[in-house]
């Protein structure tokens, strides 16, 4: 059995984070394996590496039988190793034909022949039936035609393995359909495709093999014809629940209302598409779903940090149509943000700096616009106290304190507004596992107070643990609401990966 | 007072060659914005350019070594801007304000030190760059005055641009450049070789104001100024971003302002407020802004990055 | 315990601008040794030029009150985020609109000079405030804009001064205004000794400013956004309401930089007297130097004075010409900005893999 391609034991260490543990996957020629797993598996770790991005703590790459070791992407390519990556990697000035050619430009006379380019170009597109237009801008094209680009580069640039990261995460039904139909295409052509995604229904069409990773280790490694979509979603997600903690029967009026809330659509895929949602008082609301299925973009509509096309939401009385995040705040609402690094915090501005933020206008702490520092101190050291935060004083750079202790912060500041409605976005990301349960605790504490939370997490068990009712997203709409009694980790994770309920078990009983 | 006397030939004549060292530095500048670095520098490396020019011209008697020895200086001082903004990841705005204060104290320095003078450094024995008649194009009536007669880096500068035309939209390298400076990233995931493309325009900038210089102190009158370059670095700079870094652009931009310069110089004779015609440069520049996209200074250089 | 915490987090963030200075005395020493003159000797006269005797302390203070003004309205934009190149323009237009004020606005004394600060002040708020406006609203880079308007306003109070307010009653043709009236002039703090009221002036401002950053709510909506737009946003803060602010104030105070050296030291308004000794440029100096700190930006400027007045009695001395203070801050300046890399890399890069990875 030779394989093109071997990634042998591969293990990649950042500090004292594990990301890649010991992962073993293999290729055949004209092959199509996707590797699944959720966000922070390791998949795009593992990928760097074979595309030079990084390199290896241990483990081998071996290229149609021999040992390769890539110093930089340059390597890779000339290997026969092509990434099309998640976030495309095109200039947006230059034509869709300079974009293929880059790197490997036809030359006559010394000169840059875009002639002799723009000719190759439209027989490597004829070739593989791949249909780009060779003169438009970059920048003019359609996301489902500048991913086109990006395949015809790599195949320009003589790939026979190709990547493809998330490829249809931003494209429109159609467009997948077209995308999956060129895959298998190109795997008759005799190239060998790696798909990394989290979306089931698109592997169960087009991949030949399947390797699934969670926490960065392989959990399963099967053929199609032996697997289905739910087997596949239970080695993605995984059983790992918390105890539960009591929670008191309320039946509270309706506080945070959304109503077909839509962002983009236009010419592209909605990111938001007629979403509705209702979180009652004394209620958590979950989020399900793998990131990127427009989760962050409803957070930031909810919070007033992003334009919406159409719809409107209200927290009890007060329309938040057209209002800034200052009165979204004075209304009651307080937001634990999924990025602490890019909204939660500054990096440059001390601890106490950073609990401050929303403090600062407060009446207790403010005097004729003096900030009383001493007052809220004392506050601060109390969330250092109940939250066991781990800094060497409160001037202490935010940006130096570990992700897991700036979560424990942001944590406690947002809790400590006692507003009417939380929204928590991956509240617990990165944070060890008795502060997880303690900030769990405290959120189930808040809702038995008679407020409303709405909890967004890609840990299926965290959401599990603290929702009273589950409402998946997919693709930038809401697919199902279930109540926590009726919720289990097989049906969530199938609705999650895109698949619906029905899906009947196709395993056959041999073994890979 | 008539248009005729105003706008005579020697106006225009003068206005050619006070453009030379604009069009050369703002190229050169326009080859720093291209590959992703704004460079405030080019004042500094003007200057620097002037000052070994005649530094080389003393030593060795020859214009040809002059030329080549002010471009050298310049070179130097541009790669010295290139460490600290590549190699040390410095601010690129506030790099090229310590070049400009660097080589300011370093040449006047330098008059002190090597030709023990202040102020202006003379010597009557010191040849100039000539003037180079076209045989042909002399001829012609009119215009043939305007067009031969000039020194051989104000041609040059003209060629400059051609070949930075030519460089940037039909050779595989100028492409190169320019994607870096459109996209970094994707430039180096695709294994393009990001620093040697940068230091590379850094260097040429350095050529190109090198000969700036030299036109200067070479140009007219033999001798070097303190500070002579007189913020001819910074309308060069204006002139690159008038001109969307584009060589072309650049070529129309820079006669726009010296025209404007020459024009000025005129009207003084005539007692007419000049300080007006010397701002439309600037206010013309500024209104462009409203409508050009950014080709003065990158994204991530402007508004909200400062220097901390 | 506190206090040694905070003694250490100061002299750890004091490293490298010292380090930078050191270089730079350093590089000093190199071009003196160059010229043939005894380093120590000739250090020892840039000493005595700026700090040898009272007269020589007060003219080194004297110089620094315009760049101490500079360079705080520069803080200001720093640490908001922004980079505002145009402090020279503000600072003249605020020069020249203190003149006319002093000049024109009838009353008494204390009249003139007020209306000569508020003149000043506006004057450069304003148009710092114009370059503001065209960013927020049509994204004209303010990089670019306050460079370009630099230009237009130096040569526009050029144009005043040439034409309709022009003193035409000396015998030569000067591009300056009349003098103004003694009664507006603010007064010298030492008799006979060249530095006036506007030191203190700018003395109090740095302390101001670094009460109102570090103390009030205005001073941390500042400082966010500077430190993270992002987080700004998120926490509620109007954006551009304090870029705007941020912009007018720094301006301002540019503005008054220029007003005080009209009103205490020129009395009247010179073309070219505030952009040949380069306080503007010394000043964005010295806000980096300090890192936008207000209090370190006023030492920064008067360290940074010293060195040009030194140079000067350098020059008067011995062999050395007064450049020496370009090379100087030149060097100075390009250390000060390059992140030399030692043991604090590889804490960075720690710190930045952890959350690199997946």
């Amino acid at each position: 059995m030779t394989y093109v391609l071997e990634m042998k034991d591969m293990s990649k260490k950042y500090g004292d984070f594990l990301a890649n543990d010991r992962i073993s996957i293999h290729l055949k020629k004209g092959e199509v394996l996707a590797i699944v797993g959720e966000n922070g598996a390791g998949k795009t770790t593992l990928m760097r590496m074979l595309y030079g991005l990084e390199q290896p703590t241990s483990g081998e790459i071996v290229l149609n039988g021999k040992t390769v070791k890539f110093s930089g992407p340059l390597d890779a390519i000339e290997s026969g190793i092509g990434m099309v990556h998640q976030h495309f990697m095109l200039f947006s000035d230059f034509s869709v034909t300079e974009n293929i050619v880059i790197g490997h430009e036809p030359k006559r006379n010394g000169f840059f022949n875009r002639k002799a380019a723009a000719e190759k170009v439209k027989e490597l597109s004829e070739h593989y039936k791949i249909n780009v237009n060779p003169l438009k801008k970059a920048g003019d094209c359609s996301i489902g035609e500048q991913q086109r680009i990006e395949i015809l580069k790599v195949l320009f640039q003589g790939a026979d393995i190709i990547i493809l990261d998330e490829p249809t995460a931003v494209l429109t039904p159609l467009e997948v359909e077209e995308l999956l139909k060129t895959i298998q295409f190109l795997a008759e052509q005799g190239k060998s495709i790696i798909l990394i995604t989290h979306k089931l229904p698109e592997v169960m069409k087009v991949a030949d093999q399947i390797t699934v990773l969670r926490n960065g280790k392989v959990t399963g490694n099967v053929l199609k014809q032996q697997t289905d979509v739910e087997q596949l979603a239970t080695m993605m997600v995984g059983r790992e629940l918390q105890k539960l903690t009591d929670r008191i029967q309320l039946d509270g009026d309706p506080l945070l209302v959304v109503e077909n809330l839509t962002i983009g659509g236009k010419d592209a895929k909605p990111i938001l598409d007629q979403l509705s949602l209702t979180v009652h008082r004394g209620e958590i609301v979950g989020i399900a779903g793998v990131s990127g299925n427009g989760q962050s973009e409803l957070i930031q509509a909810i919070a007033g940090l992003r334009k919406i096309d159409s719809g409107n939401v209200r927290l009890g009385d007060s329309s938040f149509s057209g209002k800034t995040v200052a009165y979204r705040r004075n209304a009651g609402l307080a937001h634990i943000p999924e990025d602490r690094y890019l909204w939660g915090a500054a990096k440059e501005a001390s601890v106490e700096e950073t609990g401050l933020m929303g403090y600062y206008r407060k009446r207790n702490f403010n005097q004729s616009s003096f900030i009383k520092l001493n007052a809220f101190r004392k506050l601060v050291r109390g969330w250092i106290d109940r939250f066991e935060i781990k800094t060497p004083s409160l001037d202490e750079k935010s940006g130096n304190l570990s992700g897991g202790n700036l979560q424990k912060l942001i944590v406690a500041r947002e809790l400590g507004f006692e507003t009417d409605f939380l929204i928590a976005a991956e509240p617990t990301r990165g944070v060890d596992i008795g502060a997880m349960e303690y900030i769990h605790e405290a959120i189930i504490e808040k809702r038995n107070n008679g407020d409303g939370i709405l909890l967004v997490s890609s840990e299926l068990s965290e959401i599990l643990t603290l929702s009273d009712r589950i409402a998946v997203m997919y693709e930038g709409k809401i697919v199902d609401i279930l109540d926590r009694n009726e919720a289990t980790e097989e049906r969530l994770s199938v609705l999650m990966a895109g698949g619906n309920e029905n899906e009947a078990s196709t395993k056959t009983t041999t073994t890979a | 007072m008539t248009s005729m006397e105003l706008l005579d030939l020697s106006f225009f004549t003068s206005a050619i060659r006070m453009i030379s060292p604009i069009l050369l530095a703002a190229l050169g500048g326009a080859l720093c914005t291209r590959v992703g670095i704004f460079n405030v520098g080019l004042e500094g490396l003007i200057l620097a350019g002037a000052f070994s020019a005649i530094v080389g011209n003393y030593f060795s008697g020859s214009v040809l070594v002059a030329v080549l020895v002010g471009a050298l200086g310049s070179v130097l001082a541009s790669l010295l801007f290139g460490l600290a903004a590549i190699r040390f990841k410095a601010n690129p705005i506030v790099a090229g304000i310590a070049i400009n204060f660097l080589v300011l104290g370093l040449t006047t320095f330098g008059l002190r030190a090597i030709f023990n003078v202040k102020g202006a450094f003379y010597d009557k024995n010191m040849e100039g760059l000539p003037k180079l008649d076209i045989p042909v194009i002399e001829g012609i009536p009119v215009v043939g005055n305007l067009l031969s007669g000039h020194s051989p880096l104000v041609y040059i500068a003209f060629l400059a641009a051609i070949v930075l035309y030519i460089f940037f939209y039909r050779t595989v390298t100028g492409f190169r450049v320019l994607a870096v400076g459109k996209n970094e990233a994707a430039a180096r995931s695709l294994g393009l070789k990001v620093t040697l493309l940068q230091y590379g325009a850094i260097v040429a900038c350095g050529i190109l104001c090198g000969l700036a210089g030299a036109q200067l102190s070479l140009g007219q009158v033999t001798m070097f100024t303190e500070g002579m370059t007189a913020g001819r670095g910074f309308i060069a700079l204006v002139a690159m971003m008038l001109g969307q870094s584009h060589p072309i652009g650049i070529v129309g931009s820079s006669l726009l302002f010296g025209l404007m310069d020459a024009l000025s110089i005129r009207l003084q004779g005539f007692s007419m407020p000049t300080q007006f015609t010397a701002m439309l440069p600037y206010i013309i520049t500024i209104f462009a802004m409203f409508f050009l996209k950014d080709r003065g200074a990158d994204s991530q250089l402007s508004g909200q990055q400062s220097s901390r | 315990m506190k206090l040694q915490r905070k003694l250490q987090q100061l002299l750890k963030s004091l490293i490298q601008p010292l380090m930078a200075v050191l270089i730079g005395l350093l590089t000093g020493a190199v071009a003196i040794s160059l010229v043939g003159a005894s380093v120590l000797e000739t250090y020892k006269v840039m000493w005595d030029g700026a700090f040898g005797n009272f007269y020589f302390v007060t003219a080194t203070l004297a110089r620094a009150t315009p760049i101490i003004l500079i360079g705080l309205g520069l803080a200001i934009a720093f640490r908001a985020g922004v980079f505002n190149m145009g402090a020279e323009g503000q600072m003249v237009l605020g020069a020249v609109s203190a003149a006319l004020a002093a000049l024109y606005v009838p009353g008494s004394g204390i009249i003139k000079i007020l209306a000569a600060l508020l003149a000043g002040f506006l004057a450069g708020g304003l148009w710092s405030l114009l370059a503001g406006w065209m960013e927020t609203r049509f994204k004209v880079q303010l990089l670019i804009s306050t460079l370009l308007l630099n230009y237009v306003a130096v040569l526009f109070a050029g144009y005043l001064v040439s034409r309709p307010f022009q003193d035409k009653s000396g015998s030569a043709a000067l591009a300056q205004t009349h003098m103004i009236d003694q009664v507006a002039w603010l007064p010298k703090l030492f008799q006979g000794m060249s530095v006036h009221m506007g030191f203190v002036i700018a003395i109090v401002l740095a302390v101001t400013l670094y009460i109102i950053l570090r103390f009030t709510s205005a001073g941390y909506e500042v400082r966010m956004l500077g430190y993270n737009p992002f987080f700004a946003e998120y926490g509620g803060i109007n954006k551009i309401k304090v870029l705007l602010f941020s912009m007018f104030f720094s301006g301002g105070i540019a503005g008054l930089a220029g007003t005080v050296e009209v009103l205490g030291s020129q009395y009247r308004y010179v073309e070219g007297s505030l952009t040949v000794p380069g306080y503007a440029w010394t000043g964005l100096m010295a806000a980096l130097l300090a890192n936008s700190n207000p209090l370190g930006t006023a030492v920064a400027a008067i360290l940074l004075a010293a060195l040009q007045t030194g140079a000067m009695g350098m020059e008067r001395n011995t062999e050395v010409p007064l450049e020496i203070a370009s090379v100087i801050q030149g060097v100075l300046i390009l250390f000060v900005t390059a992140k030399i890399t030692m043991n604090w890399w590889k804490v960075k890069k720690k710190a930045g893999d952890i959350h690199g990875a997946a």
